[in-house]
């Protein structure tokens, strides 16, 4: 499974919100087909990435580069990154009444699909498509008509947000904490979703807390995030350790070799 | 000098001297009424910011004949009462009505029909609206629609009112609901040439009857339409209105609802989009009189470009009106800061076993859902127009016949998609 070719390459990433750093000098290489999982405290920037990579205003850049699949993504906006391949699950899906699920869904798949030089798939055959990743996800086919995330609870929200993944087939899915609120019915249905996506072509991203999600999803390398950087690396039994341990015996060890450095 | 007032004085006074009909009492209380009236100004508080100067520039005359098509409304099976330039179109208009309705033109009403519209006539729609004076003096046509105790009219009542270029037209419609009884009305205004006309319909709803009710104030750009919609809600009535306004030189829409029972209902969604130049300005009071009402009122907009709204929402909950609930909101897009929003939700409460809220709010779009959407691959101003028209859509949504609401999401959408981000 592993490859020459490189899917996304971050390096030297600076960037700040409100003036306030977050991100400070990350680096991460991602290779297609891969699965990698993001850890760490609270407040270490792991959502920030997120943010920062899918261009959400008010995160400025102040250095560094984030290439997927040789497309520089930083310069670009959040719909063009999209249409390069990326896709962020959202720990907090934004409401919209009054939009269909379905309408939002087929626009932004057309949209996809003419950046792509394809033709937009015709009603009847899209509507087949977002019931089929309705089913799958597990959510009854009235969620297609209902305002998109309207009055859904959270373990829908995060479950729509994976029916979403699943029509518009990114490159690079970054799940931002896709298991917080969940039980385990539904974790297993989001984990589900996940595993029926990876390909030797698609990587992943899962930002998590707990260890828990990372037995559903199989992660190929797990990082440690804190103060804005990744400061350990291991593979999936990192994150046993971590479950065991906590955080400090690393984030300690961070704030050293900064100040050494 | 003289003004277009003093000229619907004078044309009333003419038509009193040519002749008098059975509604020759109504009409000569209402002209005294008018005598004493002044041309609103910026300090008349109901018009402070609706100037009608425009009314004195625009070139139109009464007599103005025309054969204009009402066009069908797909998957809508109505009864049609056709109005071109404010004169009765038989030809267009359906005659044959189901049971246990009654629609008759004004001037060929029988003994009994003039006993119960000489009653209710203006009765239900407040006096104070001086152009609902003016058509009162000079409304030459219009029905009296009239549906039995206990009957349900399967068919929606369209009442489409057709305006072509220099036409000055004032009708009139008076609705009465028997107990029980079950009914839509449309009321339907379209023609954007220079004109002006007054369309008021006052509508009596008896004890535990039910009334759907459309205003599609859509004319634009030359057109002056001034008119109101008028309510009096019987014991557990239910009333369930929608109100769509396009701005255009002056367009006033004037709505009154009166809780005249107890546990009555009303729901009131409105809907305004303006773009250019246009005006729009609906004024709305809910009269809460008797204990136990319900009025829900929601009035979502969007304002682009130079246009201007006017929103003032009324809400009087009287000494006796106990265990009233009331809400009254009002949402507001500005897309452009030359745009203009005057809005004024008022509410006066005079029981102390009431729940009432009231709100009024001018925003821009929501960042956060504009960035969800771009970050699914739509553009920004894709996503702006999806957002704005979800914001509207809701109260489409709402609407309770589905061939109306089919019929009306295309052109709301086309209006967005010329109105401009600035």
């Amino acid at each position: 499974m592993s490859s020459e070719k490189v899917l996304l390459k971050i390096e030297g990433l600076h960037a700040s919100v409100e003036e306030k750093n977050i991100l400070k000098g990350l680096g991460l290489e991602i290779k297609p087909g891969e699965v990698h999982a993001i850890m760490g405290p609270n407040g270490a920037g792991k959502s920030t990435m997120g943010y920062v990579l899918s261009g959400r205003e008010g995160y400025s850049v102040e250095s560094g580069s984030a290439v997927l699949d040789g497309v520089e993504l930083l310069e670009l906006d959040a719909e063009e990154r999209a249409r390069a391949g990326l896709f962020l699950a959202f720990q907090y899906p934004v409401e919209i009444p009054g939009v269909s699920n379905l309408e939002f869904m087929k626009a932004s798949v057309d949209a996809q699909r003419e950046a792509r030089g394809e033709e937009s798939l015709s009603s009847a055959a899209f509507l087949k498509l977002a019931k089929e990743a309705c089913k799958q996800v597990d959510l009854p086919l009235a969620f297609l008509k209902r305002g998109v995330n309207e009055g859904f609870s959270g373990g829908e929200k995060k479950r729509n947000e994976i029916m979403q993944m699943l029509l518009l087939k990114p490159k690079l899915c970054i799940l931002d904490e896709s298991d917080s609120g969940l039980d385990i019915d539904a974790l297993q249905v989001v984990a589900d979703g996940v595993n029926s996506q990876r390909s030797p072509d698609r990587s992943f991203i899962v930002v998590t807390h707990y260890q828990r999600l990372l037995d559903y999803i199989k992660p190929d390398y797990v990082h440690v995030f804190s103060d804005g950087k990744i400061v350990r690396s291991g593979d999936a039994s990192l994150a046993h350790e971590l479950e065991a341990q906590g955080y400090a015996w690393l984030t300690d060890g961070a704030t050293e070799t900064e100040e050494k450095a | 000098m003289s003004n277009w007032l003093e000229n619907a004085v004078a044309r009333a006074d003419a038509q009193a001297e040519r002749g008098s009909d059975w509604l020759a009492p109504k009409r000569e209380a209402s002209l005294k009424l008018l005598r004493e009236a002044k041309v609103p100004t910026r300090k008349t508080e109901a018009w402070r910011y609706t100037p009608v100067r425009v009314l004195d520039q625009v070139n139109v005359s009464d007599s103005v004949t025309a054969t204009v098509k009402a066009e069908s409304i797909a998957g809508l099976e109505s009864l049609d009462l056709v109005f071109v330039n404010g004169e009765f179109d038989v030809a267009q208009s359906h005659s044959e009505l189901p049971a246990g309705v009654s629609i008759v033109r004004i001037k060929n009403a029988d003994a009994a029909a003039q006993i119960w519209a000489l009653n209710a006539f203006s009765n239900v729609k407040p006096t104070r609206h001086l152009f609902g004076l003016v058509n009162d003096v000079l409304a030459a046509d219009g029905v009296l629609i009239d549906v039995a105790a206990g009957f349900e009219v399967a068919q929606p009542i369209r009442i489409v009112n057709l305006f072509t270029k220099g036409a000055e037209a004032h009708t009139r419609v008076l609705v009465r609901l028997g107990e029980g009884a079950k009914a839509a009305v449309v009321e339907q205004f379209s023609g954007n040439d220079a004109s002006f006309n007054t369309g008021f319909a006052e509508f009596d709803v008896a004890a535990e009857a039910e009334l759907e009710h459309y205003r599609f104030a859509m004319q634009i750009d030359e057109a002056i339409s001034v008119g109101g919609s008028h309510f009096n809600l019987g014991e557990k009535s239910k009333l369930n209105s929608t109100l769509i306004g396009f701005g255009s030189n002056l367009s006033r829409v004037d709505i009154d609802v009166t809780h005249g029972g107890s546990h009555a209902f009303a729901k009131l969604n409105v809907i305004y989009l303006l773009d250019g130049k246009e005006l729009f300005d609906l004024h709305s009071t809910i009269e809460h009189a008797m204990p136990h009402g319900t009025t829900e009122e929601n009035v979502r907009g969007i304002v682009a470009d130079r246009s201007r709204v006017v929103f003032n929402g009324r809400i009087h909950i009287h000494r006796d009106a106990q265990k009233t609930l009331a809400e009254l909101n009002n949402r507001n897009l500005l897309m452009s800061d030359k745009a203009e929003i005057n809005t004024k939700p008022e509410l006066e409460i005079y029981a102390d076993d009431v729940k009432c809220a009231h709100g009024a709010t001018v925003a821009e779009l929501d960042k956060q859902a504009l960035y969800y959407m771009q970050s699914r691959g739509l553009t920004r101003s894709q996503a702006q127009v999806m957002l704005n028209f979800g914001f509207i859509n809701e109260l489409v949504e709402q609407m309770p016949n589905e061939a109306l609401a089919e019929w009306l999401r295309p052109q709301l959408r086309e209006r967005f998609a010329r109105m401009e981000v600035k």
